[in-house]
């Protein structure tokens, strides 16, 4: 249905377009934050109120089908907030699907004026008016099913039952979907023998309303028609079909333009060689100055300082090219795995932490398939049946930690569950019986290096995957992917207590926004990130307790140290300035000599001979060309704490 | 350019050529560690470097010099004295006196400090003695084999064993 704005409206229409999506954008992740814990009344009235300005800013735009979504999910909320309702998860689904239509509708909106058809989405509306007035989703959705199945849709010659039950069974999936919902199934349910012919048939370029033939539809819309159609509607085709408007979404992402990485790659070479050569114009420029003062020297000047600053511009511009912080695809996995779980009558909490760490673009693309796959996994055969855990005693809600941290030139990306685990001996008795392996070379295997057996390519079969606690499917493709991008992979698992699998990708690129402090003379870079603050050393606020000194900070007493302690390096020359870091949950003072100030870098590999040194993260090459290494502070501290500890005993 | 390769070989009869066909010429960088003549084939030589600013790593082994970087790249610098058990005093300015020959190992490139480059060499595969037990301060694991230069010993460097070193 396109949608006509007079031109006096279009700067309204922009105004509500930003302001649904800012509505939008973090509505995911608080329904799922509200689903954990349904009596948030803040939550309640945040969705409510923000459900609210859609409707009001539609209505006054005449977009009909989008107030008649908001309207009903505002009615939902306010009963919910009200306490008239309670929030179940078969509700969530309906919301959440509303909330889909919602999104969908708006980008068909804001990409070419058009809404979906109240026809389309009154399946939704139904849903919501049932919801609304307490009925269970799900009835209605076994209702509209039987419906169905009394013959409201024929199928054309040469399907096979098992996938018309499929169909039947899930109504509004296309035929990828449907596959997606098989291998989302149980292992135990999954009609194995059903995927090839749906393979074939998307090879075939045919999907679900090619294989039915329904019949007039009997169902009225029950509510009013669209508001009267603007006068100009004739002229605009019909509602495009999907083939149009996927070709019309692609026009528009060319907005951005996708750019081969090894380009950017060079891009930074030349910059690199740029920075270096004005670090060594400034030098020569600073010798003129003062061999001989002359206008045209500090016209030269002037010019060069200008330089100066617009090479350290380009050169943040280019290294920020690459670089994209890696909520990108975390964000996804509230739904994956709320959805998954749902499906799979399991309760899952899932936690995550370091979504700000910044990861190459080339390598976060790469990422999100095998993170999927892995999280899926965790869910599907980590995670046990909430029965299941009861009866071992764990919680009944599973958890699942998906996290990311930078641990040298290395980023580390993380799965953890407390599922069930896997069993060793399974593995090996499964790659056994495939004769991947002899058996004096099982009867030798760590457990370690039985899980290595499961990114063996044939490892695994759809099959049997629950045998060995299923971490089977596609995991050779998964530890591929990684080792293209030239990562590692690691698991380690405990049977019955849990599964962490570690993802460790290299950075070629990887920028960091450091405090460059120096001891003896030597510069060294601390990131930012576990920097909390810098303040001036002052003798006066030193206090020797027992061996340890500490540092008065306002009212706080923190452990102090110098950094030359830490490095094991000669302490004799006066400080300066005290960094105060953050370790775990404490605040740790640490006395250094000299602050540079802050500054962006480049990691850089200390290479694999110096690869194990604690509490040295890496280097950078810095302007004048010399190497500074980067501090983990964390590392040094920790290490330290050991120590002192040793120490004391 | 062929021209006289082919007439070489031309002029070598055969039964010279089966004489040769085994002698291999091997090629080396030789220099001075202390007292030593050591040297590493050609192959596994990157380059030869003016030392530049070494930035020392704290905590890192104490035959590790530090840090240097080679057109962009951080390559760690050793002393390769140490590495291999020559005594010899640690001279104030080993940061900036001596020049660094960067060989290619097991664990990537390596700067190491040497006290003199001698130059190149080159002998026949068959002139490598097997390595004399005890008359020389380098652990014979490190040695590929000896030859019998003029007046002195020269060392052949097994890099690979250096670097594999599982400390």
């Amino acid at each position: 249905m396109k949608v006509n704005i007079p031109d006096e409206l279009r700067e309204i229409l922009e105004e509500f377009l930003v302001e649904a999506e800012e509505i939008l954008e973090n509505l995911d992740q608080d329904l799922v934050d509200l689903e954990n814990n349904p009596q948030d009344k803040e939550l309640l009235n945040k969705i409510f109120r923000g459900m609210h300005t859609l409707k009001g800013g539609a209505g006054f735009l005449n977009l009909t089908p989008i107030v008649e979504i908001a309207h009903r999910i505002e009615d939902v909320f306010n009963k919910l907030r009200n306490d008239e309702m309670e929030l179940t998860p078969e509700l969530m689904d309906v919301i959440l699907e509303g909330i889909d239509q919602l999104k969908s509708a708006l980008q068909m909106l804001k990409e070419r004026e058009e809404l979906p058809d109240i026809e389309e989405i009154q399946t939704l509306l139904s849903k919501l008016d049932a919801a609304l007035k307490g009925e269970e989703p799900s009835q209605e959705r076994e209702k509209r099913e039987e419906e169905i199945q009394e013959g409201e849709i024929e199928f054309v010659e040469g399907i096979s039952e098992e996938l018309k039950k499929l169909i039947l069974r899930f109504p509004d999936k296309d035929l990828a979907g449907i596959l997606e919902e098989i291998i989302l199934m149980p292992p135990d349910e999954r009609p194995m023998e059903v995927i090839p012919e749906i393979e074939k048939l998307i090879e075939e370029g045919k999907d679900v309303k090619d294989l039915i033939k329904p019949k007039e539809k009997k169902e009225e819309p029950q509510l009013p028609p669209p508001p009267p159609p603007a006068e100009k509607k004739e002229e605009f085709p019909p509602r495009s079909t999907k083939k149009q408007e996927k070709k019309q979404s692609e026009k528009k992402s060319s907005e951005t333009i996708r750019i081969d990485v090894e380009r950017v790659e060079n891009l930074m070479n030349l910059v690199g060689e740029i920075v270096l050569d004005r670090n060594r114009i400034l030098r020569v420029t600073a010798d003129v100055d003062r061999e001989c003062r002359s206008e045209a020297v500090e016209k030269l000047i002037e010019a060069v300082t200008s330089l100066d600053r617009t090479v350290s511009d380009l050169q943040v511009a280019v290294m920020k090219l690459r670089m994209q912080p890696i909520k990108k695809i975390f964000s996804k996995f509230p739904r994956v795995v709320r959805d998954l779980a749902r499906k799979l009558g399991k309760k899952v909490q899932l936690i995550i932490e370091g979504e700000d760490t910044e990861l190459d673009r080339s390598i976060l693309d790469k990422l999100e398939d095998p993170l999927i796959h892995l999280v899926r996994n965790a869910v599907d055969h980590g995670i046990e049946p909430p029965e299941e855990r009861v009866q071992k005693g764990k919680p009944e809600t599973g958890t699942i930690r998906l996290f990311a941290f930078h641990e040298g030139d290395h980023i580390v990306v993380g799965i953890e569950d407390d599922g069930r685990g896997i069993d060793p001996e399974k593995v090996k008795k499964k790659a056994l019986e495939k004769g991947l392996i002899t058996p004096e070379q099982a009867a030798q295997m760590s457990d370690k290096e039985a899980y290595e057996l499961l990114f063996l390519p044939g490892f695994s079969t759809a099959e049997k995957v629950s045998d060995v606690s299923g971490r089977g499917v596609g995991m050779d493709v998964v530890a591929s992917t990684i080792h293209s991008l030239r990562g590692s992979i690691e698991i380690d698992s405990e049977l019955g207590k849990g599964t962490t699998i570690l993802l460790k990708l290299p950075l070629t690129v990887a920028i960091i926004r450091t405090l460059m402090i120096g001891i003896r003379g030597q510069v060294y870079a601390v990131p930012l990130h576990s920097v909390v603050e810098v303040v001036r050393y002052d003798e006066s606020l030193v206090k020797e307790v027992g061996s340890f000194k500490s540092f008065m900070l306002r009212d706080e007493v923190l452990p102090l140290f110098s950094l030359n302690e830490l490095l094991e390096v000669e302490d004799e020359d006066e400080k300066h300035f005290i960094v105060i870091v953050k370790v775990g949950e404490r605040l740790i003072a640490v006395s250094i000599e000299a602050l540079y100030g802050e500054e962006e870098i480049v990691i850089k590999s200390l290479g694999e001979l110096l690869s194990d040194i604690p509490g040295i993260a890496g280097a950078t090459i810095a302007g004048d060309g010399r190497v500074v290494l980067i501090l983990d502070l964390n590392s040094l501290l920790s290490d330290y704490k050991v120590k002192l500890i040793g120490v004391r005993r | 350019m062929n021209q006289p390769e082919k007439k070489e070989i031309n002029v070598i009869g055969v039964e010279e050529l089966i004489g040769e066909v085994h002698e291999k010429e091997i090629q080396v960088i030789a220099f001075k560690l202390k007292e030593e003549l050591v040297s590493v084939p050609i192959e596994q030589v990157v380059e030869i470097t003016n030392n530049r600013d070494i930035t020392p790593v704290p905590k890192a082994p104490s035959f590790v010099i530090g840090v240097m970087n080679l057109r962009g790249k951080i390559v760690p610098v050793i002393n390769l004295k140490e590495h291999l058990g020559i005594v010899d005093e640690i001279p104030e300015d080993i940061y900036s006196r001596n020049k660094i020959v960067i060989v290619e190992t097991p664990k990537g490139e390596v700067g190491v400090v040497v006290d003199e480059i001698v130059g190149s060499i080159k002998f026949l595969e068959g002139d490598i003695l097997p390595e004399p037990i005890g008359t020389i301060g380098i652990d014979v694991k490190y040695i590929s084999g000896v030859v019998q230069l003029d007046r002195e010993l020269l060392i052949i460097l097994n890099i690979e064993s250096i670097f594999n070193r599982e400390d």
